[in-house]
C-alpha cells in the first residue's frame, strides 16, 4: 500500500468516468490532475448529452401533457414557445451541475487543467493549455476517459447548419417545420421527441426492421405506436441514398420498401447513426496501447490497457457507451491503480431510452437469450392492471421479469411506461442480488405506485397475480 | 498454418491450469479476442489470442497443465480474408543457402495427404526464414538470454554459437541451426527467451512473427474488411454508387453500430457466462481473496453465494494446499525478515538461474533427506606416489589424474559392492529403486555457481578416460558450455573442496540420490605405523547419506571400503 498512496495519476477527460474516477482517486489519497478542454468537469454528458436533452424532455413531456389534458376535462391554449428562455433555462441547468463539479474537483485537491493532451511516452502528457502553453507533466499513472463523439457517414455529410448531429440538435437554434431523423436509436428517438413536441414534423428513417434495435421487440411496441401518433412518419428497413441542399431545405433520397415517396424535401436533417470512440489521441502510438476493432481501446477487466502505466475508461473501452458504466469503469480503475483487487464485472448495466414512454432494461433480455440458447422464463405484468398507471392515464405500459426456470432467479428486467427509467433500478439490484422470484414477491411495494409492477410480475410468475387472473399452466 | 502458443504471463509464471478454452475446431479467432482461461499461481486470467484465422487444430485439453511456449491451437488463414491478404507468406523463398528443410517444403504437398508429416515441430512451420531457440532439454522451456553474439547485418551459418543463455541448470552457448544474414534480432539482453520463441530473422524473409507484432498492419487489414463488408451491403441493398465509402476515408459504423448495444447486461468477455448467483460485495470479496466465484457452491436460495460460502471455500482451499504443499515438500515456508535497512543500506538482487535452482533443488533436498554425515581419513601416501607416476598418461590422454578421478574408480567399485548407495526412495509406492548403471556427478565450482556434470557408466572406464573426461566437462562447465544434459543421470555424487581447504564438512545429498562424498584437502599427519609415527599423507572423506535407506553401520562400512580402496589401489582390480 505505501507505494500507491503516492502515485500521481491524470485522468485525460472530466466526463462522468473521468471526473468519478478523479473524485474517488483523490479521496483515496492518490496526487490527481484532471485534464479536459472545457472549464468545468462534465463531458459530453453534462454538456451536450444526457443532461441537456433530459432537460429538453421534460418540457416535452409537459407540452405534450397540456395537450392530453383535455381528456380529462382541463383544456390549454397552444402553448407559446419562448425558444431563447427554453435554452437558457437549459444551459443554467448545465452550467449549475458543471460548476458543481468544479467546486467539489476544487475541494478534493484536485488539479484541474483546462486543455488538450497529447502523449509524449507512456508516462508523460503534453497538455496544450486553453489559456495558452504548453507544460509537459509527467505521471504514474494515465486514465483515458477520452469519450465518443456522434459518428457521421461521410457521404452523408453536408456541411450546412440544416444537417445536424445531437451536439448541435441540443442547441436548439430553431424549431423547424420538418426534420428528418436519420438513425432509430434512443438518441434520434429522444431528440426527434422534443423537436415533434416543439412542433416540428418529424420523420424517422431506421436502416433495420425496428426501432431501437437491439431491445426486446415487446418493450418497443408501445412506444412505436404512441411514435406513430407523435411523429409524421417512421420508416424502417429504410435508408438514405443521397442529401442535397437546397435554398428551402435538404433533398433527401430514401430507399426501402415503405418509402412512399422517394425524394423529400426537409428544412433539417439530425443524423443520429452512434457514436464513435475518441481513442484517436495524439502520440497514442508513442504508448503500448492497443487499439481493437471499431476503434476501441483494449483493456482488461481491471480497465488496464496494454501499456501497464496507462488505464482507459467509459465510452472509449467500448459498448455500452453510458454514462453510469463510465463511472463505475472508472471507479474500478481507479481502485485498481490504488492497488485494490477488483474487476469491472457488473451483473447488469442498466439502458434507460428516456422517450415517452420510457423503456428501461437490465441484465439478459429475451432476444439475447434466445440468441444464445439461454433456457428462460417470462413473467409480464401489463400496466392495464395497474391502478397506479390508470390513474395517469397511462396504461399501455409493461414490466418484465425474466427468470431462471431452474432457480427462479431473476436473470433480467425490462420495463417500457411513464417512469421506466426509475423503475429499473430494482430490477439492477434483483439482478446484481441474485434475488429470486419468491424475494421479490414478498417484498413489499408501496401503494399506489408503479413500483408494484416488478411486484406483480414476480407474482405472476408463480400465478398469483392479485390484480390479473393467470394461473399458472402446470 | 499459424500456431497460438501460451504467451508470457508474467514474472514466474511458466505454467497454468487450462481452466476453459472458448475457441472450438472451425471458429475463427481474432488477435485480441479472449481464447483461454487459465488458471495460474497468481489468478486467473483469459488469454488473447495473438493470430487471427480459422481454429484448426486444438492441442490441449481443459484441465490440462499448459506451459508457457506450449502450442494451443493452429489456425488456417487460407479462407479468413482478415490477415491473409497482408501477409505474404514464403517462408522458403529465402536464405538460398539454406537447405530447405524437410518440413519448410511441406506445405504443397500434404494438402492432399491426410497427414502432413507428424513430427513437424513448431519450431521450423516458419521454414528457414527465422531462427527460433531450440530445444534445450529436459524440463527447460526458457532461459535468461546473457549475451548475443550477432548483430543485423552480420552472417550466422549452421553451428556457430549465436547467444548464450542462462537456464535453470546451467549457462550455454546456443548454436544456429540456420544459415544467412542476420535481418531482425526479436529478443534483448536480460529478456527470458522461451523455446520455441524467434530470437532473430533473415534477410529477406516476411516472417510471420512480423505480422503477430504489427498490431497496426492487422488493424488496418480489419478496417478494410469492415469497409469491403459494408460496401457488398449496401450494394447488395440495390444501393447507388453515391454510398460506396472513399478509401481513404475512415469506414462509417456498421449497420448495427448504431443499434442500442445488445449486451447491456453483459459486459464484453463475459458473455459466455450468466453473473454469478452473488451480490456484489460477495463478489468483491472472493476476488480479494483471490478465490474464482463460479467455484463457490451456493448454499443459499437458488444456489445464491453468500459471505460466508466463500469464506469456506476459501478455507478448504486453505487446508488442502497445505496439505498438498506438505506432501510435496515444495512450499518455501520462510519467516519473516527483518527491515535490514534499519541496520544499513542493503542492496536486493533477484536470485538467477543457476542460484534459484540450486537453492530450491537443496532446500529440498534437506527437508526431505534425514541426513547423517559420517567421516573418515584415507591413507593416500601410496596413491601419491602412484599419482605421480601415471599423471603423464593421464596428461596424454587429455586429462589430468586428480584425486576426483581416482575418486570416481573408487567410489563406482564401492558402489558395486554396496547397491543400496547407488539406489533412490520412492516413497510415494515405498520402494527403493535400484539402479543398474552407475554415473557419478562431480561438483564443480565456476562463476556461475554450482554445476554438477555426470560422467556415465564410470564402472566401465579406466581412471586415465576418466581423467580425461572429467577434465573436458569440467571445462565445459567453467566455459557455459555444458550442456543440460550432461548434468542428467546421476546416481552417486562426489564434491572435492580439497582445493580450497578444510579439514571435513557435511555435504548436502543431491536429491534423488542417497548418499555423496566429500573430499577436503589432504594432509601430511602423523601416523602410527610399526610402533612408531610415520608421516603418512591422509585424506579426509565425508559421506552424507539418506538415514532412510541407509543405516549407519552400512555408512561406516562403506566409508572404510572406499578409504581402504584409495590406501591400497590394488583393492580395485581385485575387488571393484
Amino acid at each position: 500500500m505505501t507505494e500507491t498512496s503516492n502515485l500521481h495519476i491524470a485522468v485525460v477527460g472530466g466526463g462522468p468516468g473521468g471526473y468519478a474516477a478523479a473524485f474517488l482517486a483523490a479521496d483515496l489519497g492518490l496526487r490527481v490532475t484532471l485534464i479536459d478542454p472545457e472549464a468545468n468537469p462534465g463531458g459530453v454528458c453534462l454538456y451536450r448529452g444526457c443532461i441537456p436533452s433530459k432537460a429538453l424532455l421534460h418540457v416535452a413531456k409537459l407540452i405534450d401533457e397540456s395537450r392530453h389534458a383535455k381528456n380529462w376535462g382541463i383544456e390549454y391554449a397552444d402553448p407559446k414557445i419562448d425558444l431563447a428562455r427554453l435554452r437558457s433555462w437549459k444551459e443554467g441547468v448545465v452550467k449549475k451541475l458543471t460548476g458543481g463539479l468544479g467546486i467539489l474537483s476544487k475541494q478534493r485537491k484536485i488539479e484541474y487543467i483546462q486543455g488538450r493532451a497529447a502523449f509524449e511516452n507512456s508516462n508523460t502528457l503534453r497538455i496544450s493549455k486553453t489559456s495558452g502553453g504548453d507544460e509537459s507533466l509527467t505521471f504514474d499513472r494515465i486514465i483515458l476517459a477520452t469519450g465518443s463523439r456522434p459518428a457521421i457517414i461521410p457521404s452523408l455529410k453536408l456541411d450546412t447548419p440544416r444537417v445536424m448531429d445531437s451536439t448541435s440538435a441540443l442547441d436548439l437554434n430553431e424549431v423547424p417545420g420538418t426534420l428528418l431523423v436519420i438513425g432509430g436509436g434512443y438518441i434520434g428517438l429522444e431528440l426527434g421527441t422534443v423537436y415533434a413536441a416543439l412542433g416540428s414534423k418529424v420523420s424517422v428513417v431506421e436502416m433495420l426492421p425496428g426501432l431501437l434495435p437491439g431491445a426486446d421487440r415487446d418493450l418497443v411496441l408501445p412506444l412505436h405506436k404512441r411514435m406513430e401518433k407523435s411523429f409524421a412518419s417512421i420508416l424502417l428497413n429504410t435508408t438514405v441514398a443521397a442529401m442535397k441542399e437546397e435554398p428551402n431545405g435538404i433533398r433527401v433520397t430514401l430507399d426501402g420498401p415503405e418509402v412512399m415517396e422517394r425524394e423529400q424535401v426537409f428544412e433539417k436533417v439530425l443524423v443520429s447513426v452512434g457514436r464513435k470512440p475518441n481513442s484517436e489521441i495524439p502520440g497514442l502510438e508513442k504508448t503500448r496501447v492497443q487499439i481493437g476493432p471499431r476503434g476501441f481501446i483494449q483493456v482488461n477487466k481491471q480497465l488496464q490497457t496494454s501499456d501497464p502505466a496507462i488505464y482507459a475508461i467509459g465510452d472509449v473501452v467500448g459498448e455500452p457507451m453510458l454514462a453510469h458504466k463510465a463511472s463505475h469503469e472508472g471507479r474500478t480503475a481507479v481502485e485498481a491503480i490504488a492497488g485494490h483487487k477488483v474487476a469491472f464485472e457488473p451483473a447488469a448495466i442498466p439502458a434507460v431510452v428516456f422517450t415517452d414512454p420510457e423503456i428501461a432494461w437490465c441484465g439478459l433480455t429475451e432476444t439475447q437469450a434466445q440468441k444464445e440458447n439461454h433456457e428462460i422464463k417470462v413473467a409480464r405484468f401489463p400496466w392495464a392492471a395497474s391502478g397506479r398507471a390508470m390513474t395517469v392515464d397511462r396504461t399501455e405500459g409493461m414490466t418484465k421479469l425474466i427468470f431462471d426456470p431452474q432457480t427462479e432467479r431473476v436473470l433480467g428486467v425490462g420495463i417500457v411506461g411513464a417512469g421506466a427509467g426509475d423503475l429499473i433500478a430494482e430490477g439492477v439490484l434483483a439482478v446484481e442480488m441474485a434475488a429470486l422470484a419468491k424475494d421479490i414477491a414478498l417484498t413489499i411495494h408501496p401503494h399506489p405506485t408503479l413500483s408494484e409492477t416488478v411486484m406483480e410480475a414476480a407474482e405472476v410468475f408463480f400465478g398469483t397475480s392479485t390484480h390479473i387472473y393467470r394461473p399458472k399452466k402446470s | 498454418m499459424t500456431e497460438f502458443k501460451l504467451p508470457e504471463l508474467g514474472e514466474n509464471i511458466d505454467q497454468g491450469d487450462l481452466v476453459r478454452l472458448m475457441v472450438s475446431l472451425g471458429a475463427s479467432v481474432t488477435e485480441g479476442q479472449p481464447v483461454m482461461e487459465l488458471e495460474t499461481d497468481k489468478a486467473v486470467v483469459e488469454v488473447p489470442s495473438s493470430v487471427s484465422g480459422t481454429v484448426k487444430e486444438i492441442r490441449v485439453k481443459e484441465g490440462q497443465k499448459v506451459k508457457v511456449g506450449q502450442v494451443i491451437f493452429t489456425v488456417e488463414n487460407g479462407t479468413g480474408a482478415k490477415v491473409k491478404a497482408v501477409e505474404p507468406k514464403t517462408p522458403a523463398a529465402k536464405a538460398p543457402e539454406e537447405k530447405p528443410a524437410p518440413v519448410a517444403k511441406a506445405p504443397s504437398p500434404p494438402v492432399t495427404e491426410a497427414r502432413p508429416v507428424p513430427a513437424s515441430p513448431p519450431a521450423v512451420s516458419t521454414g528457414a526464414t527465422d531462427f527460433r531457440l531450440p530445444e534445450l532439454g529436459e524440463n527447460i522451456d526458457q532461459g535468461d538470454l546473457v549475451r548475443l553474439m550477432i548483430s543485423p547485418g552480420s552472417r550466422v551459418s549452421e553451428g556457430q554459437p549465436v547467444m548464450e543463455l542462462e537456464t535453470d541448470k546451467a549457462v550455454v552457448e546456443v548454436p544456429s541451426s540456420v544459415t544467412g544474414t542476420v535481418k531482425e534480432i526479436k529478443v534483448k539482453e536480460g529478456e527470458k527467451v522461451k523455446v520455441g520463441q524467434v530470437i532473430f530473422t533473415l534477410e529477406g524473409g516476411a516472417s510471420a512473427p512480423e505480422r503477430a507484432k504489427h498490431a497496426p498492419v492487422e488493424h488496418i487489414s480489419e478496417q478494410h474488411e469492415a469497409r469491403l463488408s459494408l460496401q457488398a451491403a449496401i450494394q447488395a441493398e440495390g444501393k447507388t454508387a453515391a454510398q460506396v465509402f472513399l478509401p481513404d476515408q475512415p469506414p462509417p459504423l456498421a449497420p448495427t453500430a448504431f443499434a442500442m448495444p445488445e449486451q447491456l447486461g453483459k459486459v464484453a468477455g463475459t458473455e459466455h457466462r450468466a453473473p454469478a448467483p452473488a451480490a456484489p460485495h460477495v463478489r468483491r470479496l472472493a476476488r480479494e481473496i483471490g478465490v474464482d466465484i463460479y467455484e463457490v457452491k451456493g448454499t443459499g436460495p437458488g444456489g445464491r453465494i453468500s459471505e460466508d460460502d466463500v469464506k469456506a471455500f476459501a478455507k478448504s482451499l486453505l487446508t488442502s494446499a497445505a496439505a498438498a504443499g506438505a506432501a510435496q515438500g515444495r512450499q518455501f515456508a520462510q519467516p519473516e525478515l527483518p527491515d535490514f535497512t534499519k541496520f544499513g543500506k542493503v542492496e536486493r538482487v533477484s536470485m538467477r538461474g543457476v542460484r534459484r535452482k540450486t537453492a530450491q533443488h537443496l532446500w529440498e533436498a534437506w527437508t526431505t533427506i534425514p541426513h547423517v554425515t559420517q567421516q573418515d581419513k584415507a591413507d593416500i601416501t601410496e596413491l601419491e606416489q602412484l599419482r605421480a607416476r601415471f599423471a603423464p598418461k593421464a596428461q596424454e590422454a587429455g586429462g589430468k589424474m586428480t584425486v576426483t578421478a581416482i575418486a570416481l574408480k573408487v567410489c563406482a567399485s564401492a558402489l558395486k559392492v554396496f547397491p543400496q548407495f547407488n539406489a533412490s526412495i520412492d516413497m510415494s509406492k515405498e520402494e527403493i529403486i535400484y539402479k543398474q548403471y552407475i554415473n557419478i556427478g562431480v561438483a564443480v565450482d565456476t562463476d556461475r555457481g554450482l554445476l554438477v556434470p555426470v560422467l556415465h557408466e564410470v564402472d566401465k572406464k579406466n581412471i586415465v578416460e576418466l581423467a580425461a573426461e572429467l577434465t573436458q566437462l569440467s571445462k565445459k562447465a567453467r566455459d557455459k558450455k555444458l550442456l543440460p544434459s550432461e548434468m542428467e543421470g546421476g546416481t552417486f555424487t562426489i564434491t572435492n573442496l580439497g582445493g580450497v581447504g578444510g579439514t571435513g564438512f557435511s555435504p548436502i545429498v543431491n536429491f534423488p540420490e542417497v548418499a555423496i562424498l566429500g573430499l577436503s584437502r589432504s594432509s601430511m599427519e602423523p601416523v602410527w605405523m610399526n610402533g612408531k609415527f610415520e608421516p603418512r599423507q591422509v585424506l579426509p572423506l565425508s559421506l552424507s547419506y539418506d538415514h532412510r535407506l541407509i543405516d549407519g553401520a552400512d555408512a561406516a562400512r562403506f566409508l572404510r571400503w572406499i578409504a581402504e580402496a584409495f590406501e591400497q589401489p590394488f583393492l580395485l582390480s581385485v575387488q571393484g
